[in-house]
């Protein structure tokens, strides 16, 4: 029986080559973006999941209270993981660590890494593998490094034993390679690439002991019986009691959450990435839908063809459930090449999709979880897509359909009309909501910045680049390619060094406030593009503005009215105010400008700023570049990054956003004209004898046309108007979470709508002009 | 005495037009012996195909009895009545009514998987069918492929595969010339020496000739 029926889906899938194509490429296509959803959907949700203590690892991040707002850092203070090991119960394991770029050089093998300065506890709580040297050993030695296997083998090649060998870091300290650790998985949050013990770093950094500094990534482990309330209660309550201030609390972060639910907002955890990842996964689902909508509407729409089929096979005693099995039997088969056809299309696809949202994700036909998805996957659509056609056209009555009687189609008919508006709706949200985050992206794009980020570079001091930076910038300048240049203890675009407790002339209540730092060299504002809104910037003589400040338009405001220029900040040391320079933005593209303190001192500088000349090439502009900093800071590899690079990346998220919503807006328009398409084509087969006396009649093929298309457009026109308010509550929704964002225009509206309505126009009208075409003696002469 | 196959009593079949109750059938006695050949004759709308598809158990009488075999078909359930319909019942149409996707082998074949018959025993049984009406060579091509003659050979074929007691055939022969007409009429003739009972609605005198007995219809009354 079975085979019986698997014969005639392929035949019948063969007789209608047209029919077959859209029902299986637009279910295809819709497997196929889910398929791909899915994969990064799982990329996401595994982050961190390979570590095997997942009910007891925690990161310790602090909710420090500014203005009445609690703001969320990543950072506490150097003592503290000590001091809960100690005295919190449940707590067994701490760690301190602090990130690090590190330069390895092996012979002329040199390659920048990142790791982590850490206590020992560390290597348990992340159950690091060791594959040479031991775990209980790896810190005795305090010049001890433990690298990863990828590490070592970029450094000595494969196959060689490290473990004893002296790896010279930043060309200046001496490292005991005392052991190998295996590579972490590519999807860590703090992905690390060595680890050495925490007090190298810390030996001579008094300020690391107390209190009074936050800066270190704090991780615990807790007991495997420890209640996680309790000891987070405790947590809460510990950091207070050390530092005496109720405005700072610890608090513990699960490993579960550090990837997924990292936002926080007024001390509450707000989501994050998950956010993203329930986004996609409904439109994966939407997309689905559209697809199952496509073969249900084509199914039911050619159901005439087959009501001969189910008429006989009744008549030949066949059973309602059996025709039922038959029907959804073929729609499993259906779908299941279409399972095969968008396993191909996955194969071709896979590599941009990767390059498009920035991820390595691989097929994985071999595990099983990838198998039981797309077999689960083929099952529901077939199911699903099928029920509704297996039901309608089991019901015909034999009598009915064997004399030729036309099949009632009322309920049909108006269900297949439901089912269009649906898509197109759906398809009509995606295109607005396309346009809407291109324009919000763009839009903070263009926004005034209150710096120039074009033509901008930015090196990594190191070495003796500042010892030496008068000269390397006078070198720079002679060479023409580059106009000006500037130094920043923090990147022009982030947070970075900021803190609170100042008091200055016209401030009531100013400690709570949090003022950002920046310690800067006299001509950074020139180079950055930055305006003076009064008053005069760093002159170049260090010395003597070492008591002066620049504040920004921001803090000018909280001084109160009237001219900034010469009043007083007090931070330990009282400063004078001598340039307000114009506000500018920085870690949030979307936000307001936060207030700005710089000082004139260049000994914190960790970015060396270049304005460069726009007439000269950028290859040959960072060769000469390269040249001078070769000669004067020859120990380091020359890098560099380009400032509008990191500016675009800031909006990666917003990006990605954008990107993968225009793919599915227009797969989403695809897979609903292929349906539509075919619906076309058999309204104009199902009407073709009443086309044929109109025709006989004297109607003109335009009039025909317009016959054929009206009732499709006025479905269109139906989905436009239910699209409009719900595209309206999605998007405004989103813009929501922007303080600087666009308003929503009408004419984007209209734009949608006429955009929907030009396409469905065109696939519908070529169906129409052929059925208008034809010749009516052949459709007359068939009945 | 020969069984009585098919006994109506006071048969009716009513349909609802609009507002109007339109009677198809008007209180039908007849009845069918076993091995009879009846052609049912009558003008257009006269009600032939309606009785043969009542009979068939296609259709059903809204009014009176129906007994097929002793059994009562008008109190039967659904399940029951086609159980009896496919073990007893084939049915002919005017248009052949094959499979267009099925071969001629399966067309034939198709009532038998409704019956759960098995594999090896269907294919004896089909082989024997194609032998019978000379049809071997014609196995494998699709109902397309072949004249009308040979297509209501096919669909007599079909309904014949399931070796049923009763045979509906409602104008077997409207579709096809008067040789092929005469052919199939044949065979019928044929058949029902073999002992199956035939139930024909025609409108041709000679066709009508080669039954056992002739009923006139007219608007929906045996007059």
């Amino acid at each position: 029986m079975i085979l019986n029926y698997i014969k005639i889906a392929f035949r019948t899938l063969r007789k209608n080559k047209g029919y077959s194509f859209l029902n299986i490429f637009g279910l295809a296509i819709g497997i196929t973006c889910a398929s791909l959803i899915f994969l990064w959907v799982e990329d996401e949700v595994s982050f961190d999941s390979d570590f095997s203590k997942q009910d007891q690892v925690y990161y310790v991040p602090t909710h420090q209270e500014y203005d009445g707002e609690w703001r969320t850092f990543n950072s506490t203070p150097g003592p503290f993981a000590e001091a809960m090991k100690a005295e919190i119960p449940g707590i067994v394991k701490a760690s301190r660590t602090k990130h690090r770029d590190f330069l390895f050089a092996v012979n002329d093998n040199a390659i920048n890494s990142g790791g982590r300065f850490v206590d020992e506890d560390f290597i348990t709580i992340f159950s690091l593998k060791f594959v040479e040297g031991y775990a209980k050993e790896a810190f005795n030695n305090p010049e001890a490094i433990v690298i990863t296997q990828e590490t070592a083998e970029q450094l000595y090649g494969k196959n060689t034993k490290v473990l004893g060998k002296v790896l010279k870091v930043d060309n200046t300290d001496n490292y005991l390679i005392t052991g190998v650790i295996e590579n972490l998985p590519k999807n860590v949050t703090f992905p690390i690439n060595w680890i050495a013990p925490f007090e190298r770093w810390s030996g001579d950094k008094e300020w690391t002991n107390g209190y009074g500094s936050f800066f270190a990534d704090t991780f615990v482990e807790l007991s495997p019986e420890a209640d996680f309330n309790a000891v987070n209660d405790q947590v809460l309550g510990l950091l207070e009691k050390k530092t005496g201030d109720s405005d700072s609390k610890a608090f513990l972060h699960s490993i579960k959450d550090w990837h997924l639910r990292g936002n926080f907002e007024n001390g509450k955890q707000v989501g994050g990435r998950i956010d993203s990842v329930r986004l996609f996964t409904i439109i994966a689902l939407i997309i689905l839908l559209i697809a199952c909508i496509n073969f249900m509407n084509l199914s039911t729409a050619r159901s005439e063809k087959r009501a001969n089929e189910v008429g006989v096979r009744k008549a030949m005693g066949s059973g309602r459930s059996r025709l039922i099995f038959q029907f959804i039997s073929e729609a499993l088969i259906l779908s299941f090449i279409a399972t095969l056809v968008s396993v191909l299309l996955l194969f071709i696809l896979l590599p941009q999709f990767n390059l498009l949202i920035e991820r390595n994700l691989v097929l994985g036909l071999a595990e099983p979880l990838h198998i039981i998805f797309l077999l689960g996957i083929t099952l529901v659509c077939g199911v699903f897509a099928g029920l509704y056609p297996a039901f309608y056209l089991s019901s015909f009555n034999p009598v009915e359909v064997l004399k030729g009687l036309k099949v009632t189609q009322g309920s049909a008919t108006f269900i297949r009309k439901g089912l269009v508006v649906g898509q197109f709706t759906i398809s009509i949200v995606f295109i607005i909501c396309t346009i809407l985050v291109y324009q919000q992206i763009q839009h903070v794009k263009n926004r005034d910045l209150g710096f120039d980020k074009d033509q901008l570079i930015s090196l990594n001091v190191n070495g003796t680049m500042i010892e030496k930076f008068d000269v390397i910038k006078q070198d720079l300048i002679h060479t023409g390619a580059v106009s000006s240049v500037g130094l920043n203890n923090s990147g022009i675009l982030n947070g970075g060094n900021n803190g609170s407790n100042l008091t200055w002339t016209g401030g009531t209540d100013t400690e709570d406030i949090l003022i950002f730092f920046r310690y800067i060299s006299s001509d950074f504002l020139e180079t950055a593009g930055m305006k003076l809104a009064e008053g005069r910037g760093f002159s170049e003589n260090v010395a003597k503005d070492s008591s002066s400040v620049l504040i920004t338009e921001s803090f000018a405001k909280l001084m109160g009215t009237g001219s900034a220029i010469g009043k007083k900040v007090i931070r330990d040391d009282t400063y004078t105010v001598i340039g307000v320079v114009k506000d500018y933005l920085f870690e949030d593209m979307y936000g307001q400008s936060d207030p700005v303190l710089f000082f004139n001192y260049l000994g914190e500088s960790s970015y060396m700023y270049l304005k460069t000349n726009p007439n000269i090439e950028p290859n040959e502009m960072l060769s000469k570049v390269e040249a001078v900093m070769k000669k004067h800071n020859p120990a380091f590899p020359f890098e560099y990054s380009f400032v509008d690079d990191a500016f675009n990346a800031k909006f990666r998220s917003e990006q990605l956003i954008g990107k993968l919503s225009q793919l599915f807006a227009l797969l989403a328009i695809l897979i609903s004209c292929l349906g539509l398409f075919g619906l076309a084509a058999y309204t104009a087969e199902q009407r073709s004898k009443e086309i044929g006396v109109r025709k006989v009649l004297g109607a003109s093929v335009a009039g025909i046309v317009k016959l054929l298309s009206k009732d499709f457009l006025k479905l269109v026109g139906l989905s436009i108007v239910i699209a409009i308010p719900m595209a309206w509550y999605v998007i405004d929704n989103w813009l929501q979470n922007y303080a600087y964002r666009i308003e929503i225009n009408w004419w984007i509206f209209v734009i949608a709508g006429f955009v929907a309505i030009v396409i469905a126009m065109i696939t519908v009208s070529f169906q129409a002009i052929k059925a208008a075409l034809a010749n009516p003696v052949d459709s007359l002469k068939t009945e | 005495m020969k069984t009585i196959l098919v006994s109506l009593n006071e048969a009716t079949r009513t349909v609802n037009s609009g507002r109007h109750k339109i009677t198809l059938l008007d209180n039908i006695n007849l009845n069918v012996e076993e091995g009879e050949f009846i052609s049912l004759m009558g003008p257009s709308g006269s009600g032939k195909s309606t009785l043969l598809n009542c009979i068939g158990m296609l259709d059903n009488f809204t009014d009176g009895g129906y007994t097929f075999l002793g059994e009562p078909v008008h109190s039967m359930k659904e399940k029951n009545r086609s159980k009896l319909y496919k073990e007893y019942i084939g049915f002919v149409f005017q248009a052949y009514h094959l499979i267009d996707e099925l071969t001629v082998y399966e067309n034939i074949e198709t009532p038998l998987l409704y019956k759960n018959v098995k594999s090896s025993e269907r294919k004896a049984m089909v082989a024997d069918m194609l032998d019978r009406f000379n049809i071997v060579g014609k196995k494998d091509l699709f109902p397309v492929q072949l004249s009308g003659g040979q297509q209501q050979l096919v669909g007599i074929a079909r309904a014949l595969i399931g070796q049923p007691k009763l045979i509906l055939a409602d104008e077997p022969t409207g579709n096809l010339n008067s040789k092929q007409s005469e052919e199939i009429m044949e065979l019928f003739a044929q058949l029902n020496k073999e002992g199956v009972t035939i139930i024909q609605a025609t409108h041709s005198e000679s066709n009508a000739a080669y039954g056992s007995r002739i009923i006139n219809l007219l608007d929906g009354k045996i007059v």
